[in-house]
């Protein structure tokens, strides 16, 4: 074992896959003494939330848009009127650019740079 | 008493379906130094997948009976249902009360019955006794 000597032992391939398999063969054990006589297919291999339903993956995970309610609460009026003009549909982008450019065009004619 | 066919201890999970908490106290009363079952192994579990025995108490409100069924259909077989207190038995002095669908044999299948207001820990230490030798003959079966 003279790889944990060498001060690079974090970083060496060996000394992961060592880990590795005294992590699988602890793993391994520990779940060879579990209970074995439970009934397949039935409620014994459910989750156990305090004798509640579990209910469907979708319901029960809190997504990441979630940390951000009180930021979109407080930006409400700022989103929504924003959210409007994003239709999706490409046409209505082009416009937009179309009438930007022009918008900018005449300002820029009427400040005198081009 | 033979207790070698079980080769681990027993544990317990203890699931309140409206009781007054006066059955839940004298289970933790068991759990206390002057009585300390956890000697003999007895201890209480959090988990139904992990219980050989259901301590059972209160009168089965209308809200707990699904969760009940549910708790009881995750307990690994074999497994004992102990109903503790009268509330459980028999629905104690809320047996007239509209919100009540107990008694909680009428939900799911007991084994054994602790009568009391609250029943003494000696009582129910004694029922847990009771449990262990019923395991014990199943699962010499």
């Amino acid at each position: 074992m003279s790889i944990l000597g060498l001060g690079y032992s974090p970083w060496s391939p060996i000394f992961w896959l060592l880990a590795f398999v005294v992590v699988t063969i602890m793993a391994y054990f520990f779940r060879r003494r579990g209970q074995k006589k439970y009934k397949k297919d039935t409620a014994q291999t459910k989750v156990f939330l305090c004798g509640e339903e579990v209910p469907e993956a979708k319901q029960r995970h809190i997504r990441a848009h979630n940390v951000y309610w009180g930021f979109f609460e407080t930006m409400k009026e700022y989103y929504e009127a924003n959210m409007k003009t994003h239709t999706g549909i490409i046409n209505d982008y082009i416009i937009w650019f179309l009438v930007l450019i022009a918008i900018s065009a005449i300002i820029l004619f009427i400040v005198g740079i081009v | 008493m033979n207790v070698s066919a079980i080769k681990r201890a027993l544990w317990a999970y203890h699931i309140n379906t409206g009781s007054c908490n006066g059955c839940d106290i004298e289970i933790l009363a068991a759990l206390t130094p002057r009585y300390d079952v956890e000697r003999f192994g007895i201890m209480l579990v959090g988990s139904p997948r992990h219980a050989d025995v259901l301590l059972v108490t209160g009168p089965v409100a209308r809200q707990m009976a699904p969760r009940l069924k549910r708790v009881y259909e995750q307990t690994p077989d074999p497994k004992v249902v102990i109903v503790v207190g009268n509330c459980g038995s028999e629905g104690g002095v809320f047996y007239e009360s509209y919100n009540l669908v107990g008694p909680a044999d009428q939900h799911i299948p007991v084994d054994i019955y602790v009568p009391g207001c609250p029943p003494r820990p000696e009582a129910i230490i004694e029922a847990v006794a009771k449990a262990w030798v019923k395991l014990e003959k199943a699962a010499e079966k």
